[in-house]
């Protein structure tokens, strides 16, 4: 009995010690990040020197601010990030809701398709549209670069509403069909209620995606559109020399601080979207 | 009855018209140019003349030792991400759904860290705090025990296995996630049973926990291959592709040669070759995972 309870109590230390170990490994990269953007950092320090804030300072936020066209590259983010959520919004939610309203050889040739293009390597897409945008005068451009990330966020928000849409009862909508809802009626005030929280994990979803994507923003921003993520690699020159290196670990926790906020305080509907799809055939 | 199904049948059209052809026109368009490049001489510099080349810009590619070698280390990098990212998304999750574990959620919201954080900052970070030679926290705590203190980015036969676990660890909470949600559908009696029938925690992960999270796995792995085959950000930040070309994956060869060699008629050919190649996994995932789904119901 006795050694029954021990056992016990050793598993439960091995499991927490081991899920701590894991929590230090996923976080020390942020957590040295932090540390490094708040010490005086002329040369390359040992961690547990950063780690200890010897030599606090907030010095290297004001540089991060005030040198590198901080704001520049911040503006075209947001803009780029918000205005790709929108449109995701506007085009993918009655597109994946007529989907579930179609039946048959339609709804699955349209449905492969969906599926089959996020499949296709972002690469493909970026090298041939840099000279698209060159013949249509987009290159460089903030609404060049958003179509970019519109090709990689329609099949996957579509792919995803679907999901959300097919777990609506039909009866509910027959119930709306019965008391002569017209299909529009249908959609906005029956069925889109019914999905609001996945709506809103497909948003943050698709903000997280935009915000942190790098390689359509290296091909086709030009000098104009550039977003934070290209921002960062402008400092990167001077960090190998250990004399830069606070100021981009302060500009990196800029750069990662509003993800992170999703993540530690829209978790729930982070987990249900990325969870969604998991199960469905 | 007919004009009822009529109603329905164009009710749906109206819906789905507006987005499918501005998808179609938005990814469809750069994917037929992209394949009309790849048949032609392009450069960057005097893209209006083009010449048609037929498939000599693949057969240039194939006879590329180049191309053969960032092809061999893209499969390295991809399977590498798969076996790590899926093994320890097991483990992580067989870890969090231990009935002793305590606010859960909480755990997970910090694990998911890694995979929301931007992959170009992950990168820097590690390449500054982890795999750094004289102050990384990984050559310290070797240095520490009487290890030795590799350059682990600038060493040719280490820098791909920094990238590898460097992505995993962005794509590791992805995993652990999916599983996790499928583990907590287990139902307890299942795991009361098979402590009646006298199996150990490692018995139990391996007789019943696996076998039902098989279309889990199939899942979560189609997402890794996808996301890993065509990984840049990562590298890009870590090595940019070095040392020598011990990191040059497809999508990294591909820009080399399109942007930095202005080659875009071969850079377009490369990237093709990747759609090809991702359209037959897509194929497989599809059938494997229709059948999969077909023997469970």
């Amino acid at each position: 009995m006795i050694t029954a309870r021990m056992k016990k109590r050793g598993t439960v230390w091995i499991v927490h010690a081991l899920l701590g170990l894991w929590l230090v490994i996923s976080l020390l990269p942020p957590v040295m990040l932090v540390a490094a953007s708040m010490n005086r950092t002329a040369l390359f320090r040992s961690p547990l020197d950063l780690l200890m804030f010897r030599d606090f300072t907030l010095e290297n936020f004001t540089q991060a601010f005030t040198r590198g066209d901080f704001w520049f590259f911040f503006t075209n983010s947001v803009i780029i990030s918000t205005s790709a959520v929108v449109i995701t919004l506007v085009v993918c939610v009655p597109l994946a809701y007529g989907l579930t309203k179609i039946s048959g050889r339609a709804r699955q040739a349209v449905s492969f398709g969906v599926l089959a293009m996020r499949f296709i390597p972002y690469v493909v897409l970026a090298l041939p549209l840099f000279l698209i945008f060159v013949n249509l005068g987009l290159s460089g451009s903030r609404i060049g670069l958003l179509l970019a990330h519109l090709s990689i966020h329609i099949p996957f928000a579509t792919w995803m509403l679907v999901g959300f849409f097919d777990t609506v009862p039909h009866e509910l909508e027959e119930a709306g069909i019965v008391d002569g809802c017209s299909p529009w009626h249908l959609f906005w005030n029956v069925t889109l209620p019914v999905v609001r929280s996945g709506v809103v994990a497909l948003a943050i979803l698709v903000f997280i995606i935009s915000w942190n994507e790098y390689l359509f923003a290296l091909f086709l921003a030009g000098n104009n559109a550039q977003p934070l993520t290209v921002g960062i690699t402008r400092f990167l020159g001077g960090a190998e020399a250990g004399a830069e290196y606070g100021i981009i670990a302060a500009y990196a926790v800029l750069v990662i601080a509003p993800v992170i906020m999703f993540a530690l305080t829209a978790n729930r509907f982070i987990v249900s979207g990325m969870t969604a799809g998991a199960v469905k055939g | 009855m007919a004009a009822s199904r009529r109603d329905k049948f164009t009710r749906g059209w109206w819906f789905i018209l507006p987005g499918l052809l501005l998808m179609v026109a938005i990814v469809g368009t750069p994917l037929f140019m992209g394949f009309r490049y790849s048949l032609h001489d392009v450069f960057l510099y005097s893209f209006r003349s083009q010449n048609f080349v037929g498939l000599e810009n693949y057969r240039r590619a194939f006879a590329d030792p180049l191309y053969m070698n960032s092809l061999r280390i893209t499969a390295i990098f991809t399977i590498g991400c798969l076996v790590i990212s899926v093994g320890m998304g097991i483990l992580v999750a067989f870890l969090l759904n231990a009935r002793q574990v305590k606010f859960r959620s909480m755990w997970m919201a910090l694990f998911l860290i890694p995979f929301v954080m931007t992959p170009v900052v992950g990168g820097i970070a590690w390449r500054f705090f982890i795999w750094q030679q004289e102050v990384g926290v990984l050559n310290q705590v070797l240095t520490f025990f009487g290890g030795p203190a590799p350059y682990w980015l600038l060493d040719r036969d280490t820098a791909l296995w920094a990238t590898i676990i460097t992505n995993s660890w962005h794509l590791i909470p992805l995993a652990t996630l999916v599983f996790y949600a499928a583990l907590t559908t287990i139902p307890d009696e299942l795991h009361e049973a098979g402590r009646v029938d006298g199996a150990g925690p490692f018995q139990a992960l391996w007789y019943i926990v696996l076998p039902m999270l098989r279309p889990h796995i199939l899942f979560v792995s189609i997402i890794i291959i996808t996301s890993a085959f065509r990984e840049f950000d990562m590298i890009w930040a870590l090595t940019g592709g070095g040392p020598g070309r011990s990191t040059t994956v497809l999508s990294i060869f591909a820009y080399n040669r399109g942007i930095a060699n202005q080659d875009m008629g071969m850079a377009n050919t490369i990237a093709f070759t990747m759609f090809i190649i991702m359209a037959v996994v897509a194929w497989l995932y599809i059938t494997v995972y229709r059948k999969t789904l077909g023997d469970k119901a």
